[in-house]
């Protein structure tokens, strides 16, 4: 067999066409796609994070942020670019009322997208209402997220990613008495603390609250207290690093086999597996809201693409990252259907709520948004559990059972939704 | 006389007028928050400068005040008004009741109990939470907060800041009043010599417990402003150290002075609020804030403020 010349350089195209490839798979895809910079007038989209002590809700807005550009030099929306406004309320309700009012009042963003924030939510759902301006938020953990007209948020939120924890709980681990452990701070530790155990008594079985003050964490004795009231299992309903917290205190006192520990989606932070290590192969069980970083999905590779070339340093790349990226996808393809030079708020606003059976292989379900006086898109995730440094999936893609979703549900059935 | 009142009645007159309609929305807010607080360090001003006391308890009782506005405020139909002013009231007697360990003692003693007050105050705060619109007496639900009711005149931010501008002036009067009158010759007396205002015929278990009313009731209708400022209250806004703080300001702004509250309170909400809009951490203010505390306590016993007055009253006619 000989070969020709022709057939070898056909050869070393081929290889170079093959290693081109997965570099072609990897370009971001955002909006128009026509790789020209928008030039026209900026649209103005603001986005409120919550990023000091005790927690790092910026994902969001970081992922929207990376998006907006990817927009703006794939062509803008049609032709005009997205100027991102991105405040950070330290987690301080006064600071969130004021940046809240700056961008909607002083800036007159349109919208606000990829918001992630324990406070902001609670302090100005009704100046979101008031002023007509929809917020399509990523990293909710308070009741006002879900119980808004203008509020949707892509992420579950403690009440179903909790729930959906307890589900695998009961059904596969065998609890049946689950302390609940989160921050007392209103309408997101005690409100998502309350629905679990309500939970647990819709099954027959039981459910405690235990409530730390968030501006003095003591983990130490919130262990002790989940340990003296004799529960079996641990439900950490807490940010990321006070749930590492505890459950190195629970190493330290050689705590892991006296509870089934489960977690709703903020423990499932690429970085945790360092902190980890293999004490808790096995033995930690996280509800995710979202796909699993690694997916093969291509919004989650669009995601990554989009984080790699667009993304900033030090960004982060969590659960509230992709939701983020979810948001402003959604948001930037409502804003496409529109008129480009009638783009204003009531427009947009009107665009979002007619949002409807977006897919993205990020979500269990479709994304909807529906003109309503409350929002919980999502609340079907999947099960994960930490062995050898990794987390694997346990359980795909299942709904939670709780009598919260009955409002939700009928929107959807008013709206034909399929969930 | 006429010069006395010229600054005041000239900043009140400018800020009531004028003011709120420079100002964009983000920084009346952010003002509106100042003023507030300024009627608060008024309370701390009139303890240490009439009688040496010190009170560091005064942001956990504006957040008593805070309470007691929010909890009338779902659970009646009183007007917005009458709310402050019971606001103010019930913190006042709740002052008082912080008066007690005062008449025995004072320096770091007091301000020690003060602050362990404070941290408890923090803990109730935190456990309990504020007010809601749930039912029960602590009316708090695990659901959205309710709307809470305002002055029909004040229903957008810019009449709220005249509001607050308004109710802050009257009370400033009623601690003017007080310097000027019985109180404030018996609380000069008392710091000069406790013994020998007693044998002058003072009062002084009266005259401390009042300075304390007169302080906690500053401090309780700066709270029921607060509560209709924000909508709502958090319990992490009236931390113990938040205490500390807003005494070391109203040293750095000037205790003997009205100029020197609204200093103080504006050093408090204003600054942290230009540097978060400037992409920087409000936390940084606190470096500032220390650098102002030595200045004052070495250059400036009378504060910035009375700097300030000093150069008014050299360049005035």
């Amino acid at each position: 067999m000989r070969f020709s010349a022709n057939s070898f350089v056909a050869a070393i195209a081929y290889c170079f066409a093959s290693l081109a490839m997965p570099a072609l798979a990897d370009d971001p895809s955002c909006g128009l796609g026509t790789e020209v910079m928008a030039t026209g007038e900026p649209i103005k989209v603001g986005g409120i994070n919550g990023n000091a002590p005790p927690g790092d809700f910026s994902g969001g807005t970081d992922a929207a942020a990376a998006y907006f550009s990817c927009v703006n030099a794939q062509g803008g929306v049609n032709g005009r670019p997205i100027e991102y406004i991105v405040e950070n309320d330290q987690w301080n309700p006064e600071l969130a009322g004021q940046v809240a009012t700056k961008l909607v009042k002083d800036e007159g963003v349109v919208a606000l997208v990829g918001n992630g924030s324990v406070v902001s939510m609670a302090v100005n759902a009704d100046l979101y209402r008031d002023e007509g301006v929809m917020v399509m938020a990523s990293g909710c953990a308070i009741s006002e997220c879900y119980e808004s007209s203008n509020i949707v948020s892509s992420n579950q939120g403690p009440l179903p990613s909790g729930i959906g924890a307890l589900t695998y709980a009961v059904e596969e681990l065998g609890s049946e008495y689950a302390a609940c452990i989160g921050f007392n701070i209103p309408n997101n530790g005690g409100w998502a603390c309350d629905w679990m155990n309500k939970f647990m008594e819709s099954k027959g079985l039981k459910g405690t609250s235990i409530l730390m003050d968030p501006t003095a964490v003591d983990l130490n004795s919130v262990y002790l207290q989940a340990l003296a009231e004799g529960v079996d299992t641990i439900l950490l309903m807490l940010p990321a690093a006070p749930a590492i917290g505890l459950l190195k205190v629970a190493e330290e006192q050689g705590g892991r086999d006296l509870f089934k520990w489960v977690s709703p989606t903020p423990l499932y932070d690429p970085g945790v597996a360092e902190v980890l290590g293999d004490y808790w192969n096995d033995n930690l069980y996280i509800n995710i809201e979202l796909a699993p970083f690694g997916s093969e999905g291509a919004d989650n590779k669009n995601w990554v693409a989009v984080m790699d070339a667009y993304g900033q340093d030090g960004d982060r790349r969590d659960t509230f990252s992709q939701s983020g990226y979810v948001s402003a996808r959604f948001f930037v393809e409502a804003l496409l259907k529109l008129d480009p030079n009638a783009i204003d708020r009531a427009a947009v606003t009107k665009a979002i709520q007619g949002i409807s059976n977006a897919e993205s292989d990020l979500l269990c379900k479709p994304y909807y948004v529906g003109d309503a006086d409350r929002h919980m898109p999502n609340h079907a995730g999947r099960m994960v559990a930490y062995s050898g440094g990794a987390f694997n999936i346990v359980r795909d893609c299942y709904d939670i059972e709780s009598s919260y979703l009955d409002p939700i549900r009928q929107q959807e059935a008013a709206l034909g939704i399929n969930q | 006389m006429t010069r006395q009142f010229a600054l005041p009645i000239t900043v009140f007159v400018f800020s009531l007028l004028a003011l709120p309609l420079l100002l964009s929305a983000l920084w009346v807010k952010v003002v509106t928050s100042a003023v507030i607080f300024s009627l608060a360090a008024a309370g701390i001003s009139v303890l240490f400068a009439q009688l040496g006391l010190i009170n560091l308890a005064q942001v956990a009782l504006i957040g008593l005040g805070g309470w007691v506005a929010l909890r009338l405020n779902y659970g009646t139909a009183i007007p917005f008004t009458v709310i402050v002013f019971m606001a103010g009231t019930t913190t006042a007697l709740i002052g008082a009741i912080l008066a007690l360990p005062a008449l025995r003692m004072r320096g770091l003693y007091l301000a020690l109990v003060t602050l362990m007050a404070a941290g408890a105050f923090q803990i109730l705060f935190n456990a309990f939470q504020f007010p809601n619109g749930g039912s029960g007496f602590w009316g708090v639900a695990q659901q959205s907060a309710a709307e809470i009711r305002l002055p029909l005149l004040a229903n957008s931010d810019v009449a709220y800041l005249r509001y607050t501008i308004v109710i802050v002036a009257l009370c400033f009067c009623l601690v003017a009043m007080h310097r000027i009158t019985a109180p404030g010759r018996a609380w000069a007396m008392i710091r000069q010599s406790e013994a020998n205002a007693m044998a002058a015929g003072v009062n002084v278990t009266f005259y401390k417990i009042w300075a304390f009313v007169l302080s906690g009731f500053m401090a309780g209708v700066a709270g029921g402003l607060l509560s209709g400022a924000l909508g709502q209250l958090d319990a992490r806004s009236f931390l113990a150290a938040d205490g500390i703080l807003l005494f070391a300001l109203a040293v750095v702004g000037g205790v003997y002075s009205w100029l020197g509250a609204l200093i103080a309170g504006l050093l408090f909400k204003l600054l942290p609020a230009v540097f978060n809009n400037i992409g920087l951490s409000a936390d940084l203010a606190m470096v500032l804030f220390g650098a102002a505390l030595l200045h004052a306590i070495i250059t400036a016993p009378r504060g910035i403020a009375g700097q300030l007055l000093v150069a008014f009253s050299r360049k005035s006619p």
